[in-house]
């Protein structure tokens, strides 16, 4: 069983209800917690993790060269490239690696060989048996690299191996290419939102992705009492999809300033997160 | 004409709400801005101006088509697409699965055949809103499953200068995407400065760390805006900016009536807290 928990808009309690729903579903049955913002991953600080057990760099990703002895100044490559990654310097074409996305086109066209696309470690993949009974594999994607889509599909291959009935996905902001790979191949997307009109369009956008890939899903809104008639709004507009809403309390960010889970806290928001697992729970098993 | 973006790794810091007080806080002093939505998968600033989007125009991108009478079922298209988005088994032509493909024409240049041929199909849209005399906004918007969204932010941006020179624009303000992909480097291309907005939490100083090393890399100069200065811990922002060698010139309180402002789409209310 693999659940995802998604949102589009960042910052609206991803990796604090995907931290709450492994611990939860651990004293069950043998999760897996994976951390797929492999661009900005934050799972592990949730679960009290600063250090791993094991790191493994990873390579996703080529990027191209181009040899300027070889290169007769032709300008096929810069032509044919779709990302914008050759720049011309006076009479000489070269490669931003920042833009290359490593396709090979450049390659492809060059007459001369003169370019030549090597395989670079992009990011790493990270394991930590926690503290809690589950394991967490975490990617981290190289800051100037690319590829981070593909760093996802490693780590849940990389997930996959371990034993475990659940895997708790901890996706990424935004509807791009690394949040894609996190959803696809999922039994069920957990939507988590608040109650802010940017939260509420965002909603609707990954609601595209999650059935587009016909993907099951249920809702839920935190810091509901933030604007409780927007929250009331975005409940009605779930109907049937609604799993529960979670309060604002300063005790949340308390707990992740000290590094502790927020079900091992003294925080209000427990019993409400507890009781959006006891649906989640029921309508996956 | 400076070029300067709101950007910060982490999502939900208030790259947007900066972005936007900061445009409004220049409009005060007299000046011509033009606010550049980057984050075209999550597009927010025009419901933080209160603002609806109308006559978008698409923006195109190419894409693969393939024409079933001429091709030889060779496969080499299959083998060329690192995306894994051309599915072959031998002896049938390929299928091609779009949500995989960026775009970058391997395919259609690797074909002996010119069986697969570049489509232009809309990718995203493109909004340009003037807001009031001296506030314009141009906003994209990335068509739902489109995974490469690099080059979207890329013609996004284009367009946002060559309005912005149009019309004398004093500052263009690029709000980027969270994260520290290929949709924010193409944000934060050209940059004369990049405030990276963030708070003070180990999650806030994690991940603002990560994307003031790629500002780092790509030599634009930056400076921290702590959002909810005082709901956390700031010493964990201190370390990173010693660490990277940059300022914090900018703190946002934590304040309902921001929250209240921000959900009404009326940050004007607001501005005095910049």
């Amino acid at each position: 069983m693999n659940i995802v928990v998604a949102s589009g808009k960042g910052g609206t309690g991803k990796s604090m209800l995907a931290s709450s729903l492994s611990l939860l579903f651990s004293k069950k049955v043998k999760v897996v917690a994976c951390d797929c913002d492999v661009d900005a991953p934050n799972l592990g600080l949730w679960l009290g993790v600063t250090s791993y057990d094991a790191v493994k760099p990873i390579s996703t990703s080529e990027k191209a060269e181009i040899d300027s002895e070889k290169c007769i100044g032709c300008g096929r490559c810069f032509e044919n490239c779709s990302f914008g990654a050759i720049e011309k310097i006076d009479s000489n074409f070269i490669v931003n690696p920042l833009l290359c996305e490593g396709c090979g086109v450049c390659r492809m066209v060059c007459p001369v060989e003169a370019v030549k696309v090597k395989p670079v470690t992009n990011g790493e993949i990270r394991i930590k048996e926690t503290k809690w009974g589950f394991p967490l594999v975490s990617g981290q994607l190289k800051p100037g690299e690319t590829g981070s889509g593909r760093i996802v599909q490693e780590l849940r291959k990389r997930a996959n191996r371990i034993d475990h009935d659940v895997m708790i996905l901890d996706a990424a902001a935004g509807i791009g290419c690394p949040v894609i790979a996190s959803v696809t191949n999922c039994d069920y997307a957990v939507l988590v939102t608040e109650p802010t009109p940017s939260a509420f369009s965002d909603l609707g956008r990954i609601l595209e992705i999650v059935n587009h890939f016909k993907v099951s899903y249920g809702v839920v809104v935190n810091k509901w009492d933030v604007n409780p008639s927007i929250s009331e709004k975005i409940i009605k507009w779930s109907g049937e999809r609604f799993l529960g809403r979670i309060s604002y309390d300063r005790e949340v960010v308390n707990s992740i300033v000290a590094l502790r889970p927020v079900l091992v806290s003294k925080s209000k928001v427990k019993d409400e997160i507890i009781s959006v697992y006891e649906k989640i729970r029921k309508l996956t098993t | 004409m400076r070029l300067v973006a709101s950007t910060g790794g982490k999502g939900g810091t208030g790259k947007s709400t900066f972005a936007v007080l900061y445009t409004l806080r220049l409009l005060r002093e007299g000046k011509k801005v033009l606010l550049c939505d980057c984050d075209v998968e999550c597009p927010n600033d025009h419901l933080l101006l209160g603002t609806n989007l109308h006559d978008g125009k698409p923006i195109y991108q190419n894409f693969p088509r393939l024409n079933a009478e001429k091709c030889i079922s060779c496969g080499l298209c299959s083998e060329v697409c690192k995306e894994n988005a051309i599915f072959w088994v031998k002896g049938k032509p390929p299928i091609i699965f779009e949500d995989l493909c960026s775009g970058c024409g391997a395919c259609w240049i690797v074909c002996p055949q010119g069986a697969i041929e570049k489509e232009k199909k809309p990718a995203g849209e493109i909004f340009k809103t003037r807001i009031s005399e001296n506030l314009w906004l141009v906003t994209g918007i990335s068509k739902p499953g489109i995974s490469e969204t690099g080059p979207i932010v890329k013609e996004v941006k284009k367009r946002a200068i060559e309005l912005a020179r149009d019309i004398g624009a004093d500052v263009l303000i690029v709000d980027t995407a969270p994260g520290t992909h290929c949709n924010v480097i193409q944000a934060l291309l050209e940059c004369d400065k990049a405030y990276v907005v963030t708070e003070p939490t180990p999650l806030g100083s994690h991940d603002a760390s990560l994307i003031l090393e790629l500002l780092r890399i790509m030599d634009v100069p930056s400076e921290i805006v702590l959002n909810k200065a005082d709901a956390g811990d700031e010493s964990v922002i201190r370390n990173i900016a010693e660490r990277y060698d940059v300022q914090v010139t900018v703190r946002i309180p934590y304040s309902e009536e921001l929250i209240r402002a921000y959900s009404e789409g009326k940050l004007d209310r607001v501005v005095d807290l910049l």
